[in-house]
């Protein structure tokens, strides 16, 4: 903050601190210096390029507002990574003044102009990170009509949340077994669905609407159409936000989040039960649910804090998960960059446990690789991890690559082509 | 937008510059290190307006780039342009008398100054429209200024000072008629 502004918090009354503008004292050197040498060299013209200046500086200031109202507003107080969003900032009790406003923008704000001058001013903006950001603060300058005097404040401006932008995700991964729940998805078990599967001869006790006639003709007894039984599944997303690498905005964490974002959207436009778990500094969950607030719900738990990705994360904490977070029969997906060996250990534990698990690897971050030493370690910094990889392989973990570019049905194609099937 | 007003206030400052030095010889010494002094001081002037955007206090930045960074923290805090006045101005009067001259190179000047501050405050110029009739105001007494230096009188130091208290007794005038 600069010496001398004061800084108050969000809307209503700011007291401005008055000074000399800097123009003020430029044109005094001006008149002061052309004044001098006027008088030292007896020379007439310097006095008249002193006059000007003069003149200005002899102007009587108007009366400085001692108080000033702002009133910042957002559009929307919650957005998606990259949207646009304005602040919508009124500045009261200043009428002869002219404002200059200058957003002094947190990480990850990115204003889209440097400031504008009005009474009521909108500063466009967008959020390039998701999570809770503080937009930071602004800066108001107030200048008299002669520009000579300028008032400063600063007002701390609101907090947004920032949503993860989803992925772009179509298909789905369905299970070959499917829990004993009514849903969306044709399971192998014949039931009260829609999709047909066979025909089989009729008992007493079938419905009659049912009977395939054209099978009955052909056969001579009587069949009947069967269908699958509509099954909904409970799919676990965990989130791997331990390793926050390479460039801001595109960290292995960045893209985990925008894929779960993606998958959880997905999961529940078709009603299936969808719960999530942040792995971070700590594990925290969300239990599987349906609904638009339950999708909020998992929304909200990929805004919380950040920050400490550094500090271990619980041993096992993922294995020791319970039944209501990671229920039995379920489809985990994990979006990891698979360099933290105590998600790798999940992994394994979970696998070993029966869980159908996908593991999707966001990692697109490399060591630099700069002298001969650090080439070298990079090489077997990659060793290591494809060789984590091959691991996780040979247990019959899929395992699959996404760059956070593309969409994600590239690499989840040829598990959602098809069920895929639950081994335990 | 930036860059054309930074541009603006380069172009003038350079030619205030340039004109007050001309013609180069004869000035010794001392007009060439004040001629250093001036361009030294308007260059920087023109990269503080440059060098005026805000940065992201949580971004990380490595050693040169920091380094930069407190340099040009230091540009900005200092005052160039009214270095350089100072220099133009002294510049100037080391020449011998050129009312006319002088009187281009005050209308330069201000017309600098005023490029510096539209730069600085990132304004249009029709904040300057309120100040017209002033400027205008001065600008007469500029051309009076430079009239009366040109006009013949009786030559010696007595004459000159004459001529300077009715200049500067104008300029009074001038400004206790704003001031009202």
């Amino acid at each position: 903050m600069p010496a001398g502004t004061r800084y108050r918090a969000a809307s209503g009354g700011v007291r401005p601190l008055w000074s000399r503008s800097a123009h003020f004292y430029r044109l005094a050197t001006l008149a002061i210096t052309g004044l001098i040498v006027a008088v030292i060299t007896r020379r007439p013209e310097f006095a008249g390029v002193a006059a000007p200046a003069v003149l200005l500086l002899a102007v009587r200031a108007a009366q400085r507002p001692d108080e000033i109202g702002v009133r910042a507003r957002l559009t929307a107080s919650a957005v998606t990574e990259g949207e646009e969003v304005r602040l919508n900032i009124t500045v009261a009790g200043c009428d002869d003044y002219f404002v200059d406003l200058v957003m002094q923008p947190r990480f990850a704000v990115v204003p889209h102009s440097a400031g504008v001058q009005a009474g009521a001013s909108s500063l466009p903006f967008h959020v390039s990170r998701s999570g809770r950001r503080s937009l930071g603060a602004l800066d108001i300058t107030l200048w008299d009509r002669w520009r000579l005097a300028e008032g400063r404040a600063i007002v701390s401006l609101p907090r947004v949340d920032c949503y993860p932008r989803s992925a772009a995700l179509d298909s789905r991964v369905v299970l070959s077994r499917l829990p004993n729940r009514l849903g969306e998805h044709a399971s192998r078990a014949a039931g009260e669905g829609l999709e047909f599967t066979g025909v089989r001869e009729f008992v007493p006790g079938d419905r009659q609407r049912r009977i395939n006639w054209p099978a009955t003709t052909r056969r001579g007894q009587l069949q009947l159409n069967t269908f699958a039984a509509q099954r909904t599944q409970s799919v676990v997303i965990i989130a791997d936000l331990s390793a926050d690498v390479g460039e801001p905005g595109a960290t292995p964490a960045d893209l985990a989040l925008r894929g779960a974002a993606a998958a959880a959207e997905t999961y529940l436009k078709i009603r299936d039960r969808v719960g999530f778990v942040r792995y971070q500094r700590d594990v925290n969950w969300v239990p599987p649910g349906t609904g638009i607030r339950h999708h909020y719900r998992i929304l909200d738990m990929m805004l919380a804090d950040q920050g400490a990705s550094w500090l271990p994360a619980r041993e096992t904490a993922i294995t020791r998960l319970p039944k209501a977070a990671l229920p039995p029969g379920s489809l985990v997906l994990v979006f990891t960059p698979l360099l933290d060996r105590r998600m790798v250990e999940s992994v394994r534990n979970l696998r070993e446990r029966g869980f159908a698990i996908l593991v999707i690897d966001v990692l697109n971050a490399e060591p630099s690789e700069g002298d001969r030493i650090g080439a070298l370690a990079r090489r077997i910094w990659r060793m290591e991890q494809q060789a984590i990889r091959f691991s996780l392989r040979e247990l019959g973990i899929p395992l699959v690559q996404w760059d956070g570019t593309a969409s994600l049905d590239e690499p989840l194609a040829p598990y959602a082509r098809r069920v895929m099937v639950t081994r335990r | 937008m930036r860059a054309r007003r930074a541009a603006a206030a380069g172009v003038l400052g350079a030619a205030c510059v340039a004109w007050s030095a001309v013609p180069l010889g004869g000035t010794g010494g001392l007009g060439g290190a004040l001629l250093a002094a001036a361009a030294a001081c308007a260059a920087l002037s023109t990269l503080r307006l440059l060098l005026s955007a805000p940065f992201h206090h949580d971004e990380y930045f490595g050693l040169v780039a920091r380094a930069g960074r407190v340099l040009a923290r230091m540009a900005r805090g200092a005052s160039w342009a009214e270095g350089a006045v100072v220099a133009v101005l002294v510049l100037e009067a080391l020449h011998r008398s050129r009312p006319w001259h002088t009187a281009v190179l005050g209308a330069a000047l201000l017309a600098y100054l005023l490029a510096v501050h539209l730069g600085e405050s990132r304004s249009s110029v029709a904040v300057l429209r309120p100040q017209v009739p002033l400027l205008a105001a001065g600008l007469g007494l500029l051309v009076l200024g430079a009239g009366a230096a040109m006009l013949p009188a009786a030559t010696g130091s007595a004459a000159g000072l004459m001529a300077v208290l009715a200049m500067l007794a104008a300029v009074m005038v001038g400004c206790l008629a704003v001031s009202r």
